[in-house]
């Protein structure tokens, strides 16, 4: 039986126990979860860019941006058949809500609700980007003055709460390790709790850290690397991916328009164009015979900023790029947002199934612990038995014990450990290190080889304990592997 | 405070103070002539004031807000090291050489210093894994601008304005003269940065917040009209929008325009003429304030034999009241004289009150920490929890040094005040019975109120020996390696379902105690290192003021004595000597009246 199969059929056992106690409704909700695309939050402080990133996630300027603080209201983006806005307030009926889409943005009519007795919104929008995966928009998280808050470390332990969110994108901009705000970053428990499972964390707003610099994007990587070998780092995130994400976003939703405008900024000889980017103010206010008005020109800084704009006039001096789409497709992967989507694919999208089913027993636990029946014992005894043996579950405890630094040993080993369980993505190749379009024959070799030596591991006397247990799991690991790749050859 | 007539436009501040040089000089040579090598030694500390006059300008502000790139364009050559990534990890001080040359200064004590190569200087300064002891660095550049004492101090912005750090810079600010607080056009200015910004105003009263990277963002008028607001809430701080690297290009091309668009002539303008010229002003003026004081002393020397010769007939009573102003002086020496029980009585309240006010802070943290370990799993939390604590300690031992810091200066005044009220009546005696015109022009008034002057001054002079390093901060790091790993985390992939719930109760029980007990163990070492500070703090302060006022009594009662002895030698004299002797003395006293007045003029 799969992890979804064996999920469901707690469900049902619980469905037969709690009929008729007024929690059928949640948990036909939880069954839903399971068949929904994953649900993905994206979280960080206030000002991290996390509606810049959503939008050039969507592809498209749903969320509303500003320089000042924007968003006040936790906003569920779904894909649906039709364009709809629906309010859940605190307390309540949720209600639709009217809404006007002029120029990118949507704006919601509150229809005289206080934001703060808005609990959440949610957006039905037909896109290809949200069928995938459903994207929570979160405020930033608030104050400095906020205490110290509570986080759960424990990956799936029975008194872990549920969460909205199946996965998270935590959003930083570029802080001190050491740095309180930093580590507060990942505080933000409204909608899920961070952790190495779970968790990417991505260095925001990375064309700022050069100042806009052509090889601002290089230095952002050199960060986003480093971060993501910092030990506080690697407990509650997988790894850093840096993204410019105004940046991002224009490309994602770039117009023939601004292609054209900026081919005029491009024509300019060197020198000239030199001087005219050197600042904002001069972009806006130098060189008249450009033939742009100082309101387009604003309205290029605003979409662009001075890196997106030297980036693209660079890129289309040099004339390789000739139409508005390979150019929109070169500003993506120069952005950083081709990286994060292929590291959101190989992360979260191939474990999305252990990933719903986690959130589906964690709901499953939290009610049946808190609202004993006659039975409910039983459902709560089922879901910690699914939780303590299915093998994918494993794979993720040894994964965070690994990444909490507690699991001691040779760091070659260690790494290996890390990606046979799938710590870095659940590809045979991946797990076994071998290039994407290795042989079968190849693939088998290798697990097979894997799997002696995690065996020996496992056994030999001289192992620590702690790397002996997890070594077991990583034999298990390389029998699915073998065991799938047999499969897939017969 | 006035601009000295002399202050040249160009920032060289050396020619600012040459006046009052001239003026010390010329005090010192009359001591000499007068056999007053106390008084002479005196002034010869003051000169030395005069020719170190070391003002300093501390740039602080958050992570990466480009701190170091303004001290780059604002001395037009690389000096600190910038880079994307990695932040500066050791305050710099750049000040004026002739070559360029790099000292490493190691926290060791006495402090050990290491000449090392300038280009080198980013491997020392910038931070890295291993943890060197470098506890600061000297740079010396041959700038103009520095040429007038002018020492720029480049600080870490490591661990954010909450930090241990924050609060090691914020006593560095307490002794400095001015400071820079850097800000980006990113954003408007955050919470943790006004509140910084408020405790540096509080502590420093020249502050000046410098909008950076302007360049970059197209927003910047409004994130700098945003934080004019907000400026205004701390006490209307001037605000100077600027572009570091359009002043780099303007300094390599020689283009004036492009430097006026970089915003640097403001700042420029700033360094020199309100912190320079107006430091150069301050300290002319302390230095005559000197000669003021040395001056009365020798006229009051002086006068009484004066009296005593231009008064025959009188000059038994005269010497009667320069026995008792004689037997006063005395007292003023002894420890039962006022200032010095009060000095004595107020030193033990001090030590007690700020150790009271210490360890009531520290029973505060700990308790505060105890509910917040109470509500949360120490091992998801340490690190976190680690920084937390550290900075919260480093606030409140910044609070109670500013606590200790006020209270010493109230000492130092009411001390000042005791002395000057006894004093005062021992010189008022010398002056009552002063006949001639010269002196009831310009009543003797014994200027020992270089109290009000010398009064907070005494105190900082006790303190910048103590906090010169800011010691207490350095070891704040050092002390909190408490470790809660490994912890048996595995043991839910071991023990499968079953008691698997009440074992991580177990364990998380024992994190919690363990890391009370880290906790505690750590305020206490804290408590007892900072209580053991405060206390030699504060005898360091005693020790100052005790020592200047003895010198100031030691010193009246040589004045005393030898206008004693000068008025008891006139009965000796013929009427011949005696008319000699007045008027030389009539000239001798007109040349001290000259200097005191020229002295005047400047303080």
């Amino acid at each position: 039986m799969t992890l979804v199969e064996r999920t469901r059929a707690a469900l049902t056992r619980a469905a037969t126990v709690y009929r008729g106690s007024g929690f059928d409704q949640r948990i036909a909700e939880v069954r839903e979860r399971l068949d929904e695309p994953l649900r993905v939050a994206i979280a960080g402080r206030v000002k991290s860019g996390k509606s810049t990133l959503l939008n050039a996630l969507i592809a498209d300027r749903l969320a509303p941006t500003d320089a000042g603080e924007c968003t006040r209201i936790v906003t569920w983006y779904r894909d649906g058949h039709t364009y709809r806005v629906t309010l859940h307030p605190r307390s309540g009926a949720p209600r639709q809500l009217r809404f006007t889409r002029d120029d990118g943005a949507i704006e919601v009519d509150l229809g005289g609700t206080r934001p703060e007795d808005v609990h959440s919104l949610d957006i039905t929008w037909p896109s290809q980007a949200l069928r995938g995966a459903t994207l929570i928009d979160t405020p930033g998280i608030g104050s400095l003055s906020e205490r110290v808050s509570r986080r759960a470390w424990e990956l799936l332990a029975p008194d872990d709460e549920e969460t909205p969110a199946d996965a998270v994108l935590y959003l930083m901009r570029h802080l001190h390790a050491k740095d309180l705000e930093f580590l507060h970053a990942f505080h933000d428990t409204e909608v899920s709790r961070p952790n190495p499972v779970n968790a990417i964390g991505v260095l925001s707003r990375a064309d700022e850290i050069g100042v806009g610099r052509l090889d601002a994007m290089a230095s952002a990587r050199r960060i986003a690397t480093r971060l993501a070998t910092d030990a506080n780092v690697r407990r509650v995130v997988q790894t850093v991916v840096p993204v410019a994400g105004l940046l991002a976003e224009t490309a994602a939703t770039l117009t023939e328009t601004e292609v054209r405008q900026l081919r005029a900024v491009a024509a300019l000889e060197v020198k000239p164009a030199e001087e005219l980017m050197l600042t904002a103010d001069r972009f806006v206010n130098t060189l008249p015979e450009l033939g742009l008005t100082s309101i387009e020109r604003e309205a290029l800084l605003a979409r662009f900023g001075l890196y997106g704009i030297r980036l693209a006039s660079t890129l289309l001096r040099q004339g390789a790029l000739t139409t508005a789409t390979a150019l929109a497709r070169e500003l993506t992967e120069r952005s950083g947002l081709t990286d994060l989507q292929e590291v959101l694919g190989s992360l979260f999208f191939e474990r999305r199934d252990v990933l719903k089913a986690r959130s589906a027993l964690l709901a499953l636990d939290s009610l049946a612990r808190s609202r004993p029946r006659p039975g409910s014992p039983a459902v709560a005894a089922e879901v910690e038995e699914i939780v303590a043996s299915a093998h994918p579950f494993n794979e993720l405890r040894v994964l965070a014990t690994l990444r909490a630094g507690w699991l001691g040993g040779k760091p070659a080993v260690v790494d290996e450990l890390e990606r046979v369980i799938g710590g870095t993505g659940t590809a045979p190749h991946i797990r076994l290190d071998l290039p994407p379009d290795a042989a079968a024959g190849q693939l088998r070799s290798a697990a097979s080889e894997a799997l002696l030596r995690w065996q020996r591991r496992a056994e030999n006397p001289m192992t620590a304990h702690e790397m002996a247990v997890a070594a077991r799991v990583a034999v298990r690991s390389c029998e699915g592997l073998l065991a799938d790749l047999n499969g897939r050859a017969r | 405070m006035t601009q000295p007539a002399t202050a040249p436009a160009d920032g060289a501040a050396r020619p600012a103070t040459a006046p009052a040089g001239a003026l010390v000089d010329l005090g010192i040579k009359a001591c000499a002539a007068y056999g007053r090598e106390d008084l002479a030694a005196r002034l010869g500390k003051a000169r030395g004031g005069l020719d170190d006059p070391a003002v300093h300008i501390v740039v602080a502000g958050e992570f990466k807000q480009g701190k170091s790139s303004l001290i780059n364009a604002l001395l037009g050559m690389a000096v600190c090291p910038v880079d994307d990534d990695v932040a500066t990890a050791v305050p710099t001080f750049v000040r004026h050489g002739a070559d360029k040359t790099a000292t490493l200064v190691y926290d060791d004590n006495p402090p050990r210093r290491e000449q090392v190569d300038f280009a080198d200087l980013r491997r020392h300064v910038v931070e890295s894994d291993q943890g060197s002891r470098v506890s600061r660095v000297d740079v010396t550049v041959p700038r103009k601008i520095l040429a007038g004492g002018l020492v720029m101090v480049d600080t870490p912005g490591v661990g954010g304005l909450g930090s241990a750090h924050a609060a090691a810079g914020l006593a560095a600010i307490s002794v400095a003269d001015a400071v820079l607080f850097v800000t980006d056009a990113a954003q408007e200015l955050t919470r943790s940065e006004v509140e910084f910004l408020r405790q540096a105003h509080e502590l420093c009263p020249t502050v000046v917040c410098v909008l950076t990277k302007i360049d970059f963002y197209p927003a910047w008028r409004r994130i700098r009209d945003l934080n004019a607001s907000h400026l205004r809430m701390v006490g209307d701080l001037p605000l100077m929008p600027v572009a570091s690297p359009l002043r780099a290009r303007a300094v390599r091309a020689n283009d004036q325009a492009l430097n006026t668009e970089s915003g640097f002539p403001d700042v420029v303008k700033f360094v020199q003429e309100r912190v320079g010229g107006g430091a150069a002003t301050r300290r002319s003026a302390d230095a005559a304030a000197e000669v003021v004081a040395v001056c009365d002393q020798l006229v009051s020397q002086f006068s009484g034999e004066r009296d005593a010769l231009a008064d025959p007939a009188g000059a038994q009573r005269i010497v009667e009241d320069l026995n008792s102003a004689k037997r006063r002086v005395e007292e003023l020496k002894t420890a039962a004289a006022r200032w010095n029980v009060t000095l004595n009585d107020g030193t033990a309240d001090l030590t007690a009150d700020v150790d009271f006010d210490l360890r009531d802070r520290i029973r505060k943290i700990t308790s505060e920490a105890d509910d917040a370990i109470d509500e949360v799993d120490p091992a998801d939390m340490w690190p976190e929890m680690e920084e937390w604590l550290r900075a919260r300690i480093s606030y409140d031992l910044l609070g109670n040094y500013t606590y200790l810091r006020r209270r010493a200066t109230e000492l130092s005044e009411q001390v000042a005040t005791h002395f000057h009220e006894a004093s005062g009546e021992a010189v008022g005696l010398l002056k009552v019975y002063n006949p001639t015109p010269l002196v009831e022009e310009r009543p003797l008034e014994h200027r020992i109120e270089l109290a009000k002057m010398t009064a907070g001054k005494q105190v900082m002079v006790a303190l910048k020996s103590a906090y010169g390093g800011a010691l207490m901060f350095t070891m704040l790091g050092s002390l909190m390696g408490v470790a809660l790993g490994p912890i048996g985390i595995g043991i839910g992939v071991v023990m499968g379902h079953r008691g698997l719930k009440d074992e991580k109760k177990r364990q998380l029980e024992r994190r919690r105690a363990q890391a009370k007990n880290a906790m505690r163990r750590y305020c206490d070492e804290i408590s007892f290192v900072m209580g053991k500070d405060s206390r030699d703090t504060v005898r360091r302060v005693q020790r100052q003021l005790r020592d200047h006022y003895t010198g100031l009594a030691e010193e009246l009662n040589r004045s005393t004595a030898t206008a004693l002895a000068g008025a008891s030698d006139t009965a000796k004299r013929t009427q011949a000597e005696r008319q000699k002797r007045l008027k030389d003395l009539d000239a001798e006293l007109t040349r001290l009246r000259q200097l005191r007045e020229r002295a005047a003029k400047l303080s």
